[in-house]
């Protein structure tokens, strides 16, 4: 059943395996992190409180582990959380996705297990090191579960990192195989960076695409869901994101359009409530981020959250959050499950944060929303070929909790001359509120429509947290993320989509390389590849455009990025507070010497955070300066019930990953990935001083 | 008679006037260079554009403002991420992780011109020498890319 290139040469490495007494045979407990968001509902949360709000200034470095060998060059872009079951720390890492068993008490490396995939690799569209992994222990047997750059599913013995007997081929399902379509085994462009989730015996994958809204071509594959057993590897069942023909849904592609789309995978984190026997999957959207006149009509599942049954796949409920995307908006953040009281009656929910900034909250046993959600008319395009939704879906509680959609009153304001610069510079380009259609992008302008809440975010991949006791949920969200999004006719040579991402007077291009595509440590083994329509030669270009700047001034009026606790049993926004660091490019500028800025937070994708007993804690995800007028980037610890901030640990660099946290031998320890610029990718381990 | 002022005490201070005058001059050339003191020359971005379009310019877009999960190489986010750097630290990234589906195998000529080209893009201003291709040279270059 499954094919295994015979090249691949497996580095399991036992280094050593410390005490045995280190292991327990039996299952996880709260003191634990057994999975990528804590519990398979992703709240990040952790009934703890040794590290506390009089402490937490005193965290000091217990060890650190560098990524950078874990593969044949650093890697900048750690995005990973680890797993810690049983006194033992298993993350992924480096350019080559290893993955590494350490002491998590010292950061001892226990063994390392490395794939190398060649040229398959090397095609992956989404490198790098990776989410992270799965753990799954029947009390006897425990393996690690992970999926390779080159979409290859990989079970380990977790005591020593060589293969796990009896699973797939030798420990290998190839993820390409047996998936209700033909994929090219080299240079299948699919994969995953999320990490796979173990349910019971079965573990929960999706998948990842080249993305963007400049595409070569709008045919792709389909990013469809599948199960395995966790000890065979043996396909359980599988979710057809994009309806077959008879399928429910189907007809909601106008054209046959289902037969050429792909995409609508899932590529960030899924829930599941094992009690329910549900699992809620977030589905981006279908081929092509800003132009869908390929793909008429609302083309479910894409952004859609779909309830399917542990056991069987079959679908319970779904819900559309998007109808048919043109913003790039997927649903981008883990969906996460709480228990909340409304109007005196507990209802089982399920909490979406999105790129959009509105919190979509449903009860996860019907798929009913918790408060209504309604449809509204929405701004209609005229870009040709293309097909429009006349209405959106908006939910009415909680309210959106950051920017989605840009008026002059956002616009920076510092000054008068600059709001004034910022009402000019926006001459060349249509402004609107979320919903708004990308626009015919014309060198007499409009060049792009400018709108908030779209490619990177609002909230992004990172998500939010829950915390079970106050039934709070806090998330980060990017205030002012700007990508303009104008649309071009597409030369035939370059994209068969007809129209792509672009702005008139720039070369029109097509990326067929993806996210981390190509950094990964296979990329030297292939030639060039990456992107089409690149001219040879730069004589026409015209001077460039310092990106969406006025005066060396973000566009955006701050703030540049929020935290945000919404309170679930009422709907309502619990605190806000801007978050991040002041860019040194605010901080500097001789324009505002004279003037007192308040913080103004961070631009940049979101970041993650971490519950525990005692404090809401995450890292900047920049390096800027603070409140207090420190230059760098921290760990910041807020009081829960008020947003106050009670303690910052800085860090060598921005934070990448999601902390996460866990106990062993009656000590709290804080572990969070960090990067950028200079530091390549570390996990650094967070402990209070032995008294 | 004797000179109130003895030869070899007026040699003796003319050494201590010259030697202080070579030390402040040694020290003022010691001061770190920054980006802002022409580093790079106006050919030399010229021949980095070129091979910018060539070889950045597929995922950093044709005018550097990247998108999608790529980083900005101009504008507020490329200058605040890394101010207080130095142009060897640019470099060694650009050399060591470029471009991104066959890192490390550009020339340290062609890293150079790119990064000529970068400063041009973010108006550092162009000079009379062209930027070198050691790193630990290039690090003594400082990128204060807020002039104070």
């Amino acid at each position: 059943m499954c094919g295994r290139l015979p090249r691949f040469l497996a580095l399991a490495t036992v280094l050593a395996w410390a005490s045995a007494g280190t292991w327990s045979q039996s299952a996880f407990t709260d003191n634990d992190w057994p999975t990528y968001g804590g519990d398979l509902g992703n709240t990040r949360y952790r009934p703890f409180d040794q590290i506390n709000a009089s402490n937490f200034d005193q965290l000091e470095v217990a060890w650190r582990f560098k990524t950078d060998n874990l593969g044949n060059h650093p890697e900048y872009k750690l995005e990973g959380t680890p797993l810690v079951v049983n006194g033992v720390l298993y993350a992924t890492g480096g350019t080559r996705r290893d993955v590494v068993a350490l002491d998590a008490a010292t950061g001892e490396l226990l063994w390392v297990h490395g794939e190398h995939e060649g040229e398959r690799g090397a095609n992956a569209p989404r490198g790098l090191s990776g989410r992270g992994l799965a753990y799954w222990s029947d009390g006897k047997e425990s393996r690690i579960i992970y999926a390779t750059p080159g979409y290859r599913l990989i079970a380990l013995d977790a005591k020593t990192g060589e293969y796990s007997k009896g699973f797939g081929d030798h420990g290998v399902v190839d993820l390409k195989l047996n998936d209700d379509q033909k994929i090219d085994l080299i240079h299948g462009a699919i994969g995953t960076q999320a990490a796979p989730i173990v349910t019971g015996n079965e573990i929960l994958i999706g998948a990842a695409f080249v993305d963007g809204g400049d595409i070569a071509s709008k045919t792709e594959y389909k990013g469809y869901v599948r199960a395995f057993d966790v000890r065979t590897g043996k396909r359980l069942w599988i979710f057809h994101t994009v309806p077959m023909k008879g399928e429910f849904g189907y007809d909601t592609w106008l054209n046959g359009s289902a037969e050429y789309t792909g995409n609508t995978g899932m590529w960030t984190q899924m829930s599941v409530d094992e009690q329910l026997g549900l699992a809620y999957l977030p589905i981006e959207l279908p081929t092509g981020d800003d132009y869908g006149g390929n793909r008429p009509g609302n083309t479910l599942f894409g952004e859609s959250l779909v309830c399917v049954d542990l056991k069987t796949g079959k679908r319970k409920w779904h819900y559309q959050l998007v109808h048919h995307g043109l913003w790039d908006m997927d649903i981008s953040a883990p969906p996460i499950l709480g228990d909340i009281v409304v109007n005196g009656k507990t209802i089982k929910a399920v909490a979406q944060p999105t790129k959009e900034s509105m919190l979509y909250v449903f009860d996860r046993v019907t798929g009913e929303p918790v408060w209504p959600i309604v449809e509204k008319p929405v701004p209609q395009g005229d870009v040709p070929g293309e097909w429009y939704s006349r209405t959106q879906p908006f939910p009415t509680k909680p309210p959106a909790y950051d920017r989605n959609g840009i008026s002059v009153e956002d616009l920076i304001d510092f000054t008068p001359k600059l709001r004034a610069d910022a009402l000019r510079f926006i001459q060349s380009y249509a402004i609107g509120p979320v919903f708004s259609p990308p626009v015919l992008s014309k060198v007499s302008g409009p060049l792009a429509l400018l709108t908030l809440g779209t490619n990177n975010g609002g909230t992004n991949w990172a998500g939010g947290s829950y915390d079970p006791e106050t039934h709070l949920l806090f998330v980060s969200s990017c205030s002012s993320c700007l990508i303009p999004m104008g649309i071009v006719p597409a030369p035939k040579d370059v994209s068969d989509m007809g129209y792509l991402k672009g702005i008139a007077g720039q070369p029109v291009v097509a990326r067929i390389a993806g996210t981390g595509a190509g950094e990964s440590a296979d990329a030297l083994a292939t030639k060039d590849k990456g992107m089409k329509g690149i001219p040879a030669s730069p004589a026409t270009r015209g001077p460039p455009r310092i990106g969406l700047s006025v005066d060396g001034l973000p566009l955006i009026k701050p703030p540049y990025g929020r935290f945000t606790a919404i309170d679930l049993d009422k709907g309502e926004i619990k605190w806000q507070i801007p978050f991040g660091p002041t860019p040194d490019a605010v901080r500097y500028s001789p324009l505002l010497k004279d003037l007192k800025i308040p913080p103004t937070g961070e631009s940049g994708l979101s970041v993650g955070s971490l519950v525990t007993k005692a404090l809401v804690i995450a890292g900047d995800g920049a390096v800027g300066t603070s409140a207090s007028g420190i230059r760098g980037a921290a760990l910041h610890a807020y009081d829960k019930a008020t947003g106050k901030e009670i303690g910052a640990i800085y860090l060598p660099a921005p934070q990448t990953g999601s902390p996460m946290t866990y106990m062993l031998n009656g000590k709290q320890y804080i572990v969070v990935a960090v990067g950028g610029a200079t530091y390549s990718g570390e996990y650094i381990a967070f402990t209070l001083p032995s008294e | 008679m004797r000179s109130p002022y003895p030869l070899n005490k007026i040699v003796a201070l003319a050494i201590v006037v010259f030697g202080a005058l070579i030390a402040l001059e040694i020290l003022a050339a010691q001061a770190p260079p920054s980006v802002w003191d022409g580093v790079y020359t106006q050919e030399q971005a010229k021949r980095g554009e070129t091979a910018y379009v060539e070889r950045c310019a597929r995922c950093h877009r044709d005018d550097l403002s990247s998108g999608d999960s790529v980083p900005p190489l101009a504008g507020t986010e490329f200058l605040s991420t890394w101010n207080t750097k130095t142009v060897g630290d640019i470099f060694d990234r650009i050399r060591t992780t470029m471009p991104s589906d066959k890192p490390g195998t550009l020339t340290r000529q062609l890293d150079s011109d790119i990064l000529a080209y970068i400063l041009s893009v973010n108006k550092f201003p162009a000079g009379n020498t062209e930027l070198g291709t050691q790193t630990e040279l290039l690090k003594q270059i400082q990128f204060d890319a807020f002039k104070q």
